[in-house]
């Protein structure tokens, strides 16, 4: 809880913040004036006969509101300049956390919630809390000042258990905030466990597995009731808070009643004390118990889970210095998921000479794209290195990798194909797209200056466009994992001809076993053991190659020539 | 029928405590203000005042008590209704037919579930909270009237201007928020498209440019998102005026009433005290709005609940070799014949291919031979008896079905695969299936959480298949291979062939070479069937050789 308190007053700005202070003065005014005008009102006015005077103190408060009606004005304008700056910040932190998980390869399903939701209630909150907290000094400040002016013997009965009853609750906070922790962690548990049952209901039926459902998304369910009545004793706590600080107050000036009389205080007096107390303490307690209770814990509990998620942006990659080649060399390459997982890569040696191709052939989940992300620095290897000219994995500019899913993001075409190149000619762009065969769908799109939305493109579209952009990026080393994949054969060939003819190392994960013919030399993965060499004495080496190979051929007689 | 009921009931005792406690709470603070009047007036004129501050004492005791009962029985009533009612629904749900025109997508079922059934268990409660709510506000309105009705007159004119205020409030809000969240919604897009090219963006070392990119629309967020606060700021100004305007109001009418000797200082003061419980008439509409959301919860509900489930007879499957047979099956979706009047007498133990181009009915004749829906005409029989007559136990482990999509469900990949029948059936089925090796490979091997192991269509497709493999008589593939390589394909095939435990396989399938390995190939073609044959008979039509050039390449 601290973290989130510390967080959350950081980033108040001070310049605001004193103008935010300055504008409540003004608001305060009829809270501090009321209980003064009316014990005057009665004593002096109503009480003494002369009503018109009365009526002048009870105008005084609506002239006070007005004032403090322009002071509410000035506040509120001034909450956006703390909010909104807080909330960029929010925005700023969740972005780069969820950008610096996903390339660390770290699955993160609610980013988008955080961004949207989240830091929406986060926002509303913050702004919350400042009004909560400054109406709660306003008011308070406002009816001592007025309880100190009407009597302060009046206030001395009534301040002690009024910040007595204000301490004990502030005590229970952080109880409630590690309760109302739980409830939201166990209302998520639920909707996630939910939601895998219900998405899964026709397998579900499928396996007979009715009960083992029913009975995994019962013990989410149970658990959720569970932290929602733990909730309650909370609330019980900080019922009787109230009852100390809002209650309390007027008992004790009920009972020192006749002794304040005796003492000279008035009847307007101890009718202005209770004024002050039943319409100044009492109530800002109460909203201050319940908007810390409430959206107070909501903004410790979900700032806590933004911040929980936040990174640090990565160091801008260093450039390497010396012209760039792309001589891979992997040495004693080990990998495995988990420390209790069995090796995907073991001990794997491969020298890829600048100008090397190289195609990797396995079956699927084997760890070819594993070969791939250790190659282009995804991954961190268990023992063993990856060299490119020399250089560790912290040169990125010096491979480019494009995956099965390609990249693209909504933008013009030219941004998207420039990614890896800024400021690359448009001629440079229409080569590029003219080799890898992309030309067409460029043409397609409407040119280079048109806006393109990702989800309007077909997957071998995308392909084609992550194929030019990569085909264009300065790196030495171009590896292809399975990137052509939703391509036809004839235009997977023109790519990778492309992609062997345009200088520099290509490493291409095969999806499809002609990929292997092409390639200078072929990776085998079989699991165990990965054997290395050209395609042509591969079948005699490898039972695995010769395995594939006989499907592919195999497949091919079945299917007529299309 | 309306759950309503059933809520209600299950509220059981809590609801009459609830009652007590929460009208109790309202007339104690009706009383209290009047009481507190008399007590100042006691001390003013001196008289006995120990009595009325007896009372007072009294009265805000029973009131804070009151307060804690509702706190405490609200929560718990609501909690233990909820969670009887979420499990009624998920039950429920289970229930319905597997395969279906759908009605309700996943994610809607899923708010209902999460989101609507903790409004709906309100539906006892609200009743009771309506009436404890309504009850402070209008006392109070009665009792300023009793004390003098020009009271009620200044009450209600401060009560108006309130009125007046919060609807300007709520017309000007509406469209400085959805600017700002039209801003919001372009930001969460960019985002999520990085997201989707993390594995481009990390090999490329360009974090900080998509950082940037996608932040891009922030300035103009920022910019909505002070609107809002302008907005805020007017209508708060407002409120600042005229809420002290309705006590001064009635603390005015008040005054010259007390000087007219009307009313005492004690009664002025009560007065005052009244106002602003009666202002709480402004809190009603969400008290009332509550009472909706909970009968909406309950509609909710009932939509869900009335839908019909899927019956399951009382017979048991008698022994036989798995014997398959479609006697004039008929479906009908979106208004179409998907299956147009099906005859199929499949021998036991053999492994049948179904082919056919896209929306031939494969799929259909797939979940209608695992019954995930039932055939709108005709009856499916496996061993001679109807499968709506089996009891679902029996039915469920004698048939099983993997998908081409499967969904996975379990916290770990034994679970997604063992389905409650444990551990060592996972393994076994996964060996069976040859993905041990690769379950192996995963960071935590079988305890591998489903989240944290990302996994291709056809890694999903090999569990999915592993899952299924416990069928005993019948095991349907509905496409559940295509996108498992061709190694693994033919191994796994290999094992389907040379299944020796003696049950029925149905494959469908687009591929010719798994045709080619059945002992049998069903033909559809347009919702009926075309052929029945070996692969190598029905080669010969060249239409049937058409059904695999139409497709993608075999890789």
């Amino acid at each position: 809880m601290k973290r989130e308190i510390v967080y959350g007053l950081r980033s108040l700005r001070p310049r605001p913040l004193t103008m935010f202070a300055l504008w409540s003065l003004p608001e305060a005014l009829p809270a501090a004036l009321s209980g003064v005008a009316v014990a005057r009102a009665v004593d002096e006015g109503f009480l003494a006969g002369r009503p018109l005077v009365g009526l002048a103190w009870l105008a005084s408060v609506m002239v006070a509101a007005g004032i403090g009606a322009l002071g509410a004005r000035g506040v509120y304008r001034r909450l956006g300049d703390l909010v909104e700056p807080f909330r960029d910040d929010l925005v700023t932190l969740t972005v780069e956390g969820a950008l610096s998980r996903a390339v660390r390869g770290e699955g993160d399903d609610g980013a988008l919630a955080r961004l949207t939701h989240q830091s929406e209630i986060v926002r509303d909150t913050y702004a919350g809390l400042l009004v909560l907290t400054r109406g709660f000094c306003v008011t308070t400040i406002g009816a001592v000042v007025g309880l100190a002016s009407v009597s302060p013997l009046v206030l001395a009965w009534t301040l002690p258990p009024f910040a007595l009853g204000l301490g004990l609750f502030l005590a229970t906070l952080g109880l409630a905030a590690r309760r109302q922790r739980e409830y939201v962690r166990s209302d998520e548990e639920l909707s996630t466990t939910v939601t895998r049952v219900l998405g899964g209901a026709r397998d579900l039926a499928a396996g007979g597995a009715r009960p083992w459902a029913l009975d995994l998304a019962g013990r989410a369910v149970d658990a959720q009731a569970r932290a929602e009545r733990s909730l309650a004793g909370v609330a019980v706590l900080r019922t009787l808070c109230f009852a100390v600080g809002g209650w309390l107050p007027l008992i004790a000036l009920l009972a020192a009643g006749p002794w304040l009389v005796s003492r000279g205080v008035t009847a307007g007096a101890i009718l202005g004390g209770l004024t002050y107390v039943l319409i100044g303490l009492q109530p800002a307690l109460g909203s201050l118990v319940q908007g810390l209770g409430g959206s107070g814990l909501r903004f410790v509990v979900t700032l806590g889970r933004i911040l929980d998620t936040a990174a640090t942006p990565p160091p801008p990659p260093q450039p390497a210095a010396g012209r760039a080649l792309g001589h891979l060399s992997v040495c004693g390459l080990t990998f495995a998921y988990g420390p209790r997982a069995a090796p995907a890569l073991d001990g794997l040696d491969l020298d890829l000479p600048a100008g090397s191709h190289l195609a990797v052939v396995g079956p699927s989940g084997i760890g070819k794209s594993t070969f791939a992300g250790l190659c282009a620095g995804l991954l961190e290897p268990g023992a063993g290195t990856v060299t490119i000219d020399g250089h560790g994995p912290d040169s990125p500019e010096l491979r480019v990798l494009i995956p099965q899913e390609a990249y693209v993001f909504t933008g013009t075409v030219a941004e998207n194909l420039s990614y890896l190149r800024p400021g690359a000619s448009a001629g440079e762009l229409d080569r590029a797209a003219q080799a890898v065969g992309a030309a067409a769908l460029v043409a397609r799109l409407g040119g280079h200056d048109t806006v393109i939305r990702p989800a309007d493109l077909s997957a071998g579209e995308r392909q084609l466009l992550a194929l030019t952009r990569a085909y264009l990026s300065p790196a030495p080393v171009a590896i292809l994992d399975e990137a052509t994949c939703h391509l036809d054969p004839a235009a997977e060939e023109r790519a990778e001809t492309a992609f062997a003819a345009r200088g520099g190392t290509l490493i291409v994960v095969a999806h499809r076993i002609s990929s292997a013919r092409r390639a200078g030399s072929v990776l085998v993965l079989d699991g165990t053991s990965a054997v290395h060499g050209d395609h042509t004495t591969m079948p005699e080496r490898s039972p695995m190659y010769r395995e594939l190979l006989g499907h592919w051929e195999a497949a091919a007689q079945i299917q007529p020539a299309s | 029928m309306s759950v309503h009921g059933p809520i209600v009931r299950r509220g059981g005792a809590w609801l009459p405590v609830l009652a007590v406690s929460s009208l109790s709470g309202a007339a104690v603070a009706l009383a209290l203000p009047t009481v507190l009047g008399r007590a100042v007036d006691a001390i003013v004129t001196g008289s006995d005042s120990g009595r009325w501050l007896a009372l007072t004492a009294l009265l805000i005791t029973a009131g804070i008590i009151a307060d804690l009962v509702d706190t405490l029985a609200g929560t718990v009533c609501v909690a233990s209704t909820t969670a009887w009612l979420r499990r009624r629904v998920l039950g429920h749900l289970l229930d319905l037919p597997p395969v279906s025109s759908a009605r309700f997508d996943t994610g809607d079922l899923v708010s209902r579930v999460s989101g609507t059934a903790p409004q709906a268990a309100q539906s006892g409660l609200s009743l009771v909270t309506v009436f404890a709510a309504i009850a402070p506000p209008v006392g109070s309105l009665v009792l300023l009237t009793l004390i003098d009705w020009w009271l009620a007159v200044a009450f209600l004119a401060g009560l108006a201007a309130i009125a007046l205020v919060l609807r300007t409030y709520t017309r000007r809000t509406t469209q400085v928020v959805a600017d700002y969240q039209r801003v919001q919604g372009e930001l969460a897009g960019r985002l999520s498209e990085a997201l989707a090219g993390a594995r481009t963006i990390a090999a490329a070392g360009t974090t900080a440019a998509e950082r940037d990119r996608v932040l891009r629309p922030l300035p103009e967020l920022h910019r909505h998102g002070r609107l809002t606060w302008r907005v805020l700021a007017g209508t708060g100004a407002k409120a600042a005026v005229v809420g002290p305007m309705v006590l001064m109001g009635v603390l005015a009418a008040g005054g010259i009433a007390l000087s007219r000797h009307r009313i005492s200082t004690g009664d002025l003061f009560a007065a005052g005290q009244y106002a602003m419980q009666g202002a709480g008439l402004g809190g009603l509409t969400g008290v009332l709005g509550g009472l909706a959301r909970a009968r909406a919860g309950v509609r909710r509900m009932d939509e869900v609940l009335t839908e019909d489930v899927m019956p399951y007879g009382q017979a048991v499957l008698p022994a036989g070799p798995g014997r398959l047979e479609l006697r004039d099956v008929s479906v009908e979706a979106g208004g179409r014949r998907v299956l147009d009047g099906v005859d199929l007498d499949l021998p036991g133990g053999a492994s049948v291919a179904v082919v056919g181009r896209s929306a031939a009915g494969k799929s259909t004749l797939a979940a209608v031979a695992a019954r995930l829906r039932d055939p709108d005409a005709g009856s499916v029989l496996l061993d001679g008896t109807a499968l709506e007559q089996l009891d679902r136990e029996s039915l469920r482990s004698a048939v099983g079905c993997a998908f081409e999509r499967p969904v996975l469900v379990g916290a770990t990949v034994a679970d997604a695969i063992g389905l409650g029948r444990g551990d060592g059936f996972a393994r076994r089925a996964a060996e069976a299936t040859y993905a041990h090796d690769w379950v192996s490979r995963l960071p935590e091997g079988y305890a591998t959480p489903l989240d944290s192991a990302p996994m291709s269509g056809g890694e999903a497709q090999r569990l999915g298949l592993a899952r299924a493999w416990g069928a005993r008589r019948l095991l349907v593939l509905d496409d559940a291979m295509s996108s498992v390589d061709t190694a693994t394909e033919a191994l796994i095939r290999r094992a389907l062939t040379r299944d020796h435990s003696g049950r029925t396989r149905l494959i469908v399938t687009h591929r010719a070479s798994t045709a080619a390995g059945s002992d049998l190939v069903v033909w559809l073609d347009g919702g009926r069937v075309r052929g029945v044959a070996e692969h190598s008979d029905l080669w010969l039509d060249p239409d049937y050789r058409a059904v695999f050039t139409s497709e993608e390449d075999p890789r």
